[in-house]
């Protein structure tokens, strides 16, 4: 038995938790997220080198947080994302019981936000090299360049909101793309409603995304929409010293104004 | 179906010479929708506003459209027209096809279609406003006055006559501010101590005024009528109640050296202390920065001497909580320190010294009695050079704007000094003089023509000292530019005033706005100069601009005035046009997911948080709510919210896209 499932089954038998949101063996070799509740179930746990997946969209999905006090499987992204999640009233503290995998398979225990906050703190959370050498390209772009090749990429797009679904920070009940009184987005998939759609999603996403990826490996038509919100990491960073998802009190750099905010965006 | 009326107005040639009115109504009145549509050519006059209440209750009309000027010029007139005929004043809204369209556009088929336009798309908007109602608020009349300079204390008194209370907050031990330390104040020279401490027992007397001195506020909340504010009174380490003012603890303190501040650091003072005689109150503060026994641990020399027991080493700040409904700004200002004059070698030489050390010097109850007597020897100087502008006026040293009091004090000095020395020659470097204002100029004539101060225009450049004298070297541009070199025995720098230091703090803490000096910026340079930008909150005296004391008193009165009118009423009325956070039926409650985004970026902080607890009183959800009585109606939250929870009543998401779409399916 690995300490993975003896550490949620004794979880769950001393009602520190009711079901823990983990890694399973999914169709195919895939892995896939399950929600686990008993002593059973935990035996499906598993953990390798495949579990990439950022789990902590789902604590505020409606139908896990019926069942009670949640316990999850961690990477960064995830802990970043419960952060930011605190960050915006979604999470208290001491509500989520995290598990955190280290490298070598071991298992870090963090019951408050103090700890991952210290954790994040001496911890890589940065976008990855492949990444950064995407947005490089883009930002070497002329402005009519990286138009043309945003549209090329949204033409792709068939609306069928998996990358909203994926991430962690889109949790509003109704999204905008939802509210039809009125209509500010179309629904259709066309050219208008595609970038209108997806330059809404980059602007909600602004300093609060948290660079998981989750996004775009959710996309069925393989568009690396996670770019958009990845490139606005390093200005708000450089223009309000602010990074999402480091601080469960931190509050949103794009909301607040100090007298010393820079100003050199304005034109 | 809707009924609107459309009223286009030619404002008198202002419209209707480049827009065709006529054309504009008779278009428009084919709109689906509009019942009935008119021109005429004062809409807002008696019998443009009589033909629009008429037309509402003969077509009973269900919307109006005025066509005419900007919102912001009629637009409460032609609302209260729609009210007195019986329809919601809110169902009636203006396109501004003067500022919008006939004002910026030639005479032209084209313009008179934009207008056409304009007013399509406000039909459009009509047909989604809906009924608003009034909101009133609750006045708490009980006034704030921040600052016990001459301009909080008439503020204080004003409002205190008027029958409401008043609580004053002064940072210092001792109010009067700036005034307390004048010597005799143009332009009728009177004894500044003799008009203002009468004033100053009269706050701490009055039965309607709480005074609490050695205080600052810490923060302010709420909202017009009803702010709550924190005050954190400084410990003065003795029991008032007990201290009777005696004075024996400050003539046995050790500390003797201590640089007074009231006497510009030309005077000592103790450790405990009274800032000076006339101060109200009476009673000293323990000054713990220089205090021995704070210092050392041990002393209490004046615990010792206390016939009363008054002394309380021990005693710690007090942090109240008061209630008020309006608040007076009245933090008044400083003057520039030395080291923005190296070139003055002011803060080098004994003998430079500003204005209000000048001040002190020809003071009765001054260091020196009131003689002219230089600081580094205590001789009586034959030759004082004043320097005007000590940095106004003169972007070099950041401050661009003129001081205004510095020429009128300047040449008080001059007259000061030649009654006192009479064998003395005053000089006066200058830029311009500037005495706009009752007696001003008579008073600087007789300075110049009665008193013989030799005036000489142009700017000093350097100073340095040489055998005991101060070397002043100018240059006199009315001669042109011919150097002029005096060897003075005493140099009096006008420097500029400034914004008060915390100044900018305390508008962040209070949220009003300042300008680029940190002086407390008025709402309307013209017509609401004692208004800020924040409803409620009033500005009195120099915490404002450079002021005078008749000015500042004017000011005060002003402010007293409008925090007067404002506790007549026992209910404040509000335009509805405020924010609101939907609100659905179970389980959902509401769009918003309490992110409370939409709380940081309120300009404002009117958004609240309500708790949705179900029956056995748990808290199921966290929304956001809105403060009608703090809102501002400024959308800011709107754009942020994410979820589309909150939408502006009066301009709502429907209505800006129906305007939008109106135009677009042209
Ligand atoms: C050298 C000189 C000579 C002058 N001579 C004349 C003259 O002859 N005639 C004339 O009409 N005018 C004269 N003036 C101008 C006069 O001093 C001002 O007009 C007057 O003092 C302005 O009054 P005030 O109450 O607005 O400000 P102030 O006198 O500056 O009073 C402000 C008060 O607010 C208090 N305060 C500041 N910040 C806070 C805070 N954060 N919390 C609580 N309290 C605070 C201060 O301690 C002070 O008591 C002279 C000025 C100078 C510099
Ligand atoms: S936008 Fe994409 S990368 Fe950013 S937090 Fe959401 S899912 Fe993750
Ligand atoms: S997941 Fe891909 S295809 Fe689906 S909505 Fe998002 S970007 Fe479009
Ligand atoms: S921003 Fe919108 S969703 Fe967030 S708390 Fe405010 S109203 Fe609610
Ligand atoms: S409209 Fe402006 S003032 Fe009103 S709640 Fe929203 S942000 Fe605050």
């Amino acid at each position: 038995m690995s300490d993975l499932i003896k550490k949620v089954t004794a979880l769950l038998n001393d009602k520190t938790i009711n079901a823990f949101i983990g890694y399973e063996k999914g169709s195919a070799d895939r892995i896939r997220a399950t929600f686990i509740r008993n002593e059973d179930q935990a035996q499906k746990l598993i953990l390798n080198a495949s579990c990439t997946q950022n789990l902590a969209g789902y604590l505020l999905k409606h139908e896990v947080k019926k069942l009670g006090k949640l316990g999850i499987l961690a990477n960064v992204a995830a802990l970043r994302s419960i952060m930011q999640l605190a960050s915006e009233f979604q999470i208290k503290d001491g509500e989520v019981y995290v598990l955190f995998a280290n490298a070598d398979g071991s298992l870090t225990e963090f019951t408050d936000f103090k700890s991952i906050e210290a954790f994040l703190e001496t911890t890589d959370t940065g976008i990855k090299s492949e990444e950064q050498e995407m947005i490089a390209k883009l930002e070497a772009m002329t402005v009519n360049e990286r138009w043309l090749f945003w549209n090329k990429e949204f033409e792709k797009c068939i609306k069928c909101y998996a990358c909203r679904a994926a991430c962690p920070m889109c949790y509003c009940h109704r999204c905008t793309t939802d509210v039809n009184q009125p209509q500010w987005i179309p629904v259709a998939s066309h050219e208008l409603g595609n970038l209108d759609y997806h330059l809404m999603r980059a602007m909600h996403l602004a300093g609060r995304c948290v660079n998981c990826g989750e996004c775009a490996t959710a996309c069925p038509m393989d568009i690396p929409l996670n770019l958009l919100t990845y490139q606005l990491i390093s200005p708000i960073k450089a223009t309000f010293g602010a990074t999402a998802g480091m601080k469960a009190d931190a509050v949103y750099a794009l909301s607040t104004y100090k007298p010393d905010d820079k100003e050199n965006f304005i034109i | 179906m809707s009924r609107i009326g459309v009223f286009v107005c030619h404002c008198g040639e202002n419209i209707s010479a480049t827009v065709n009115c006529e054309k504009v109504a008779k278009i428009t009145g084919e709109l689906k929708g509009v019942e009935f549509s008119t021109d005429y050519k004062y809409m807002c006059s008696y019998p443009g506003q009589t033909l629009i209440k008429e037309a509402i209750k003969e077509h009973k009309l269900d919307g109006v459209v005025v066509a005419a000027c900007s919102p912001r010029m009629h637009e409460p007139t032609f609302r209260k027209a729609c009210a007195e005929a019986g329809l919601n004043p809110f169902l009636c809204e203006m396109s501004n096809i003067r500022e919008h369209c006939s004002w910026v556009h030639p005479k032209d088929d084209l313009t008179t279609e934009k207008a056409q336009d304009l007013v399509r798309v406000m039909v459009e908007k009509v047909k989604k406003n809906k009924a608003l109602n009034s909101i009133k608020v609750p006045v708490t009349k009980t006034a704030l006055v921040i600052g016990g300079g001459i301009a909080g204390i008439q503020a204080a008194l004003d409002i205190a006559n008027c029958g409401h209370k008043v609580i004053m907050v002064e940072r210092q031990p001792s109010i009067g501010g700036h005034m307390s330390q004048l010597s005799e104040t143009f332009p009728t020279l009177d004894c500044s101590q003799c008009i203002l401490t009468p004033r100053m027992v009269e706050v701490a007397q009055h039965p309607n005024i709480t005074l609490h001195t050695y205080s600052e506020v810490e923060s302010v909340d709420g909202f017009i009528g009803n702010f709550k504010v924190k005050i954190r009174k400084r410990s003065k380490s003795i029991d008032e109640h007990l201290c009777t003012g005696c004075g024996l603890c400050t003539t046995k303190c050790p500390q003797k050296k201590i640089p007074n501040e009231f006497e510009r650091g030309l005077g000592f003072r103790p450790a405990i202390y009274v800032p000076f005689p006339q101060a109200v109150p009476n009673k000293p503060v323990i000054d713990r920065e220089h205090c021995t026994y704070y210092i050392k641990g041990k002393c209490k020399i004046c615990e010792i001497v206390c016939p009363t027991k008054a002394i309380r080493f021990d005693q710690e700040d007090e942090v109240i909580d008061v209630a008020v409904g309006a608040i007076v700004m009245a933090t008044g200002f400083d003057v520039l320190k030395t080291d923005y004059f190296p070139e003055y070698g002011y803060g080098k030489y004994a003998d430079v010294i500003d204005g209000l050390a000048f001040e002190r010097l020809a003071s009765a109850s001054g260091p020196t009695q009131g003689e002219i007597r230089r600081p580094s020897d205590g001789k009586i100087p034959k030759k004082i050079v004043f320097v005007a502008c000590a940095g106004s006026r003169d972007p070099a040293k950041g401050i661009e704007y003129c001081s205004k009091i510095c020429c009128m004090y300047t040449a008080k000095h001059a007259m000061l000094y030649k009654h006192k020395v009479h064998d003395g020659i005053p000089y006066v470097f200058y830029m311009d003089i500037r005495a706009g204002g009752k007696n001003y100029e008579e008073f600087v004539r007789r300075t110049i023509v009665e008193d013989e101060t030799q005036y000489i225009r142009g700017r000093v450049s350097t100073i340095y000292e040489k055998n005991g004298k101060l070397i002043v070297k100018g240059a006199d541009t009315l001669m042109g530019a011919q150097p002029v070199e005096i060897e003075a025995d005493m140099v009096v720098l006008a420097t500029a005033g400034v914004a008060n230091h915390g100044a900018e703090e305390l508008a962040q803490t209070v949220h009003i706005s300042y300008d680029p000096y940190k002086f407390f910026a008025e709402a309307h340079p013209k017509l609401k100069p004692v208004e800020t930008n924040t409803a409620g909150i009033f500005l009195a005296g120099a915490c404002q601009a450079p002021k005078d004391i008749p000015e500042s008193v004017a000011a005060a009165s002003g402010a007293a005035v409008k925090v007067a009118a404002l506790f007549s009423n026992d209910e404040l009325t509000r335009d509805p046009l405020v924010a609101v956070v939907n609100r659905s039926a179970p389980p959902v409650y509401s769009q918003c997911v309490g992110c409370f985004l939409c709380q940081s970026v309120c300009p404002y902080q009117a958004i609240e948080r309500e708790e949705i607890k179900n029956r056995n009183g748990e808290v199921i959800k966290t929304l956001a709510r809105v403060n009608e009585g703090l809102c501002q109606g400024c959308g800011t939250c709107v754009a942020l919210c994410r979820t589309k929870a909150i939408d502006i009543h009066g301009y709502s998401n429907q209505q800006v896209y129906t305007e939008i779409m109106a135009l677009l399916n042209d």
